[in-house]
């Protein structure tokens, strides 16, 4: 038995899909590839299938992962090229290599924003204003209902640089089982405190440990 | 693709996977290299329209060829239309992103009544005008096809031409009729002048319709040599007719997420209120090598792992172990599973049970669909209550312990004795349960019995049927659950007042036309959806156009009556539909179309079942 991490970009249609229709799509285009994958055992076999942190729906990621596990040798190109071959355009595969830290190492993640606007030196105040606040406070969702939270300390170190056509950001937020911080949070600060809802293009780059090394 | 100004849009709405398209197998074609776009449109959810089969077949036959291009298009559900509408983002097909406005054919699937103001809607939504005289250019033609093209006529002024029967040839026909007259520049009315002749089309704006003073048809009178009645277009040898070898596979969840494999047409059965049941006669079987080449192209296309043996009555298929057996030989050790969408009282065997291990052990459904066997012989159902029983027996010994049944309430000669009969029935099957000895220790049974109100429907026996008032049915329902007192056995109702609506547009004229955009534009869509269906704006929808809905749902119709579908012939003679009726009303059952053939006129179609020798004749 083999593990084998793959790299996945998830784009386009894909974006608009959540996790579990990511793993249902995973499922059936593994089956397509007829790679020895490994099912689980026991009465309700299914193809073994372990991710990363899951990304929130409608955000673009560029470097996602996901593990299987092979019971025969097979070369890592072909696994890559295999599984790409049969997934929808939305989700194409960049890679297959072995697993260096495991899935629960992760702890970080990388993101760009991308706010749009047709004035963006407005944009561009509004936003620099907001995170000069002492406190940003937002109303978070989580299952045990709503909460405030303060997400100045997650923000305050974020790079804003205006665009052409709007604003770009780039933040490192915890993401990890433990805990994260979902870089949306800043959009509903900004609806809340400056009534500002630009089209949003948020890509999360990548995954870090917990020492800021590059998840691989 | 979806267009970029939706992107704004999809954060705000729930399930943002129906509106983006992108799926695996989805067909992008080159604008520049089709002639005819076709926006194949489901009038409902992404999720319902893409577990429906029709959409499969046809999306494949049209993209086979290199000049058409087919693409899909559903309702947006009420959250994402409304933002569609403030944002003036007009409705789009999923492949291309561009709107309705762009295609040649707008065709639309006619599965149910009650989507109708959905169709009206969705073609708003592109700023397509509704009504075909307001659509003068040959573009943009609005068509339709499906099980309710059967009596079309309440949709009459919309569309500008119906298709019949099996659309795989007849669709690709008329596509390239009008290909042919795009290059040489006919009109809209040449065109359809042409399109009439051929078989399985009806052009609705090519008949002329009289009434009589009592607002019942008194005649309809074909012009511009369009023929007197229209017969519908029949695929017979199923072998050879095309079959999708894929299909675009939903990355969100969809109703069926599963391979359907169609096995055969048609029903031997001859169910008096089934309109299925007639509308696809004759019976017609595909062959075990056909299937088992469709199921793996289908499972080497897709990636599922479930196949369904689609049919209308699959367990009827001549050699179904044989088959299930041929499929096994490389299913299983692809871990594949079969399972069959619907399960017959009369042939439940453990043999059965045993070959498709999808079925889970929690629930299972069967269809006796009267509770006294009186009602069952009127209706033509032809299973007793002992293979009922006995049926459940060894479901209880194979480890089920939760039963549903499906029933009618409001069918004609229906008295209360027959109505508190499926209620005992029901009781008969707790019994049943309890009388074994070696049940699974300490289990519940648990039955649930669902009444669904009777809608008489064209092409039926009972398509002169007056339905039950709303009253009445509210009494039967209100006396069935009032004399329970198990608790074993739970009671459910699909809703009395869409069953009349239904009522209405089976069977109504184009009198209609106005009620149905009348209701359309006081804001009805989605009737089918309780959350959506608003019985009193409907009414008043009648009112204000000075129709009288009773007309049509619960008058009893007359033998002589000419009805606004007697001039589309689906096979079936109007004289064995009024002898089925005429013997219903008498309790007399007829034999299924294996036993004996009963003369209905299928047999014009001169194959399937009705030129098989049957097994005792030989
Ligand atoms: S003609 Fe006879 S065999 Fe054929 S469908 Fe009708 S009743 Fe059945």
């Amino acid at each position: 038995m083999k593990n084998v991490r793959i790299w996945f970009e998830k784009k386009g249609s894909a974006r608009f899909i959540s996790h579990l229709d990511l793993t249902r799509c995973m499922t059936r285009a593994l089956r397509l590839s007829r790679l020895p994958v490994w099912y689980t055992q026991g009465f309700n076999p299914r193809v073994y299938m372990a991710f990363a942190m899951p990304l929130s729906l409608g955000a673009y990621g560029e470097k996602e992962c996901m593990d299987i596990r092979l019971t025969e040798e097979v070369p890592l190109e072909d696994v890559a090229r295999r599984l790409g071959e049969r997934l929808p355009e939305g989700l194409p595969v960049r890679g297959a290599a072995e697993p260096v830290y495991r899935l629960e190492d992760a702890a970080w993640a990388d993101y760009e924003l991308f706010l749009e606007a047709g004035d963006p030196a407005g944009l561009m105040d509004k936003l620099q204003a907001l995170l000069a606040q002492e406190t940003i406070p937002v109303m978070k969702h989580t299952k045990k209902g709503e909460r405030e939270m303060d997400i100045r300390p997650y923000f305050q170190g974020m790079e804003i640089h205006r665009e052409e056509d709007g604003v770009s950001g780039r933040v490192r937020l915890p993401c990890s089982t433990a805990g994260s911080v979902n870089p949306a949070l800043l959009l509903d600060a900004l609806g809340q405190y400056t009534g500002e809802e630009p089209l949003v293009q948020i890509t999360r780059k990548g995954l870090l440990t917990q020492d800021f090394s590059e998840f691989r | 693709m979806y267009p970029k100004e939706v992107e704004k849009l999809l954060p705000r709405v729930q399930k943002p996977g129906r509106y983006v398209g992108g799926e695996l197998n989805s067909t992008v074609k080159d604008r520049a290299d089709v002639d005819v776009r076709f926006a194949f449109c489901f009038p409902d959810t992404y999720e319902i329209g893409m577990s429906h089969l029709g959409i499969k077949i046809l999306y494949g036959a049209m993209n086979q060829v290199p000049y058409f291009w087919c693409e899909r298009v559903f309702a947006p559900w009420t959250d994402m239309e409304q933002l569609m509408r403030e944002n003036h983002i007009p409705l789009y097909a999923l492949e291309s992103g561009d709107p309705l406005t762009a295609f040649d054919f707008i065709g639309f699937t006619l599965q149910y009544e009650l989507s109708y103001t959905n169709i009206l809607n969705m073609l708003d939504l592109a700023g397509i005008p509704l009504r075909s005289e307001d659509r003068p250019e040959l573009f943009n033609l609005v068509v339709a096809g499906g099980p309710c093209a059967c009596n079309p006529e309440p949709l009459a002024d919309f569309f500008d031409l119906f298709f019949l029967g099996d659309g795989e040839e007849v669709d690709l026909e008329v596509m390239e009729l009008y290909r042919r007259c795009k290059r040489e520049n006919k009109s809209k009315k040449e065109f359809l002048r042409l399109a009439a002749q051929i078989e399985g089309v009806y052009v609705p704006s090519l008949y002329q319709v009289e009434y009589h003073e009592d607002g019942t048809v008194k005649s309809y009178t074909p012009t511009d040599g369009a023929p007197a009645t229209v017969k519908k277009r029949n695929m017979m040898d199923l072998d050879h007719t095309y079959y999708p070898e894929s299909f675009p596979v939903p990355m969100i969840e969809v109703v069926f997420d599963r391979i359907s494999v169609e096995v055969l047409r048609g029903c031997i059965r001859g169910c008096r209120f089934c309109q299925a049941g007639f509308l696809y006669r004759p019976f017609r079987e595909k062959s075990i090598d056909a299937i088992d080449r469709q199921c793996r192209a289908l499972c080497e296309s897709t990636g599922y792992d479930e196949i369904s043996l689609a049919s209308l009555s699959t367990s009827d298929y001549g050699e179904l172990f044989a088959l299930i057996d041929r499929l096994h030989t490389w299913t299983e050790p692809d871990k594949v599973s079969i399972s069959l969408p619907s399960l017959r009282v009369d042939n439940f065997s453990p043999e059965l049970m045993e070959r498709i291990n999808s079925v889970r052990k929690t629930g299972l459904t069967f269809a006796p669909e009267a509770g006294s066997q009186r009602m069952r012989d009127v209706i033509n159902k032809n299973v007793t209550e002992e293979e009922l029983l006995r049926t459940v027996e060894t479901a209880f010994a194979e480890g089920w312990n939760r039963i549903k049944l499906y029933f009618m309430i409001g069918l004609p000669t229906e008295t209360m004795e027959d109505v508190l009969a499926i209620l005992e029935l029901g009781k008969k099957v707790v019994d049943t349960y309890y009388a074994k000895k070696d049940r699974p220790g300490g289990r519940a049974v648990e039955v649930s019995l669902s009444a669904a109100a009777f809608v008489p429907k064209p092409f039926t026996p009972f398509q002169w049927f007056g339905q039950d008032s709303g009253e009445m049915l509210q009494e039967k329902q209100h006396n069935l659950r009032g004399a329970n007192h198990s608790r074993r056995i739970s009671i459910s109702y699909h809703g009395a007042e869409t069953s009349f609506l239904e009522a209405v547009f089976a069977r109504g004229d184009r009198k209609l036309c106005r009620v149905l955009e009348a209701a359309f534009r006081a804001g009805q869509h989605f009737d089918g959806w309780d959350d959506c269906f608003d019985f009193d704006k409907w009414m008043r929808a009648f009112a204000d156009c000075r129709i009288d809905p009773d007309f049509y749902a619960t008058r009893q119709r007359p033998f002589d009556e000419v009805f606004p579908w007697d001039h589309l012939d689906y096979g079936i003679r109007k004289e064995f539909l009024q002898r089925e009726c005429e013997k219903a009303y008498r309790g007399e059952t007829t034999p299924n179309c294996r036993e004996e053939c009963s003369n209905c006129g299928a047999a014009c179609f001169k194959g399937g079942i009705c030129v098989e020798k049957r097994a005792h004749l030989v």
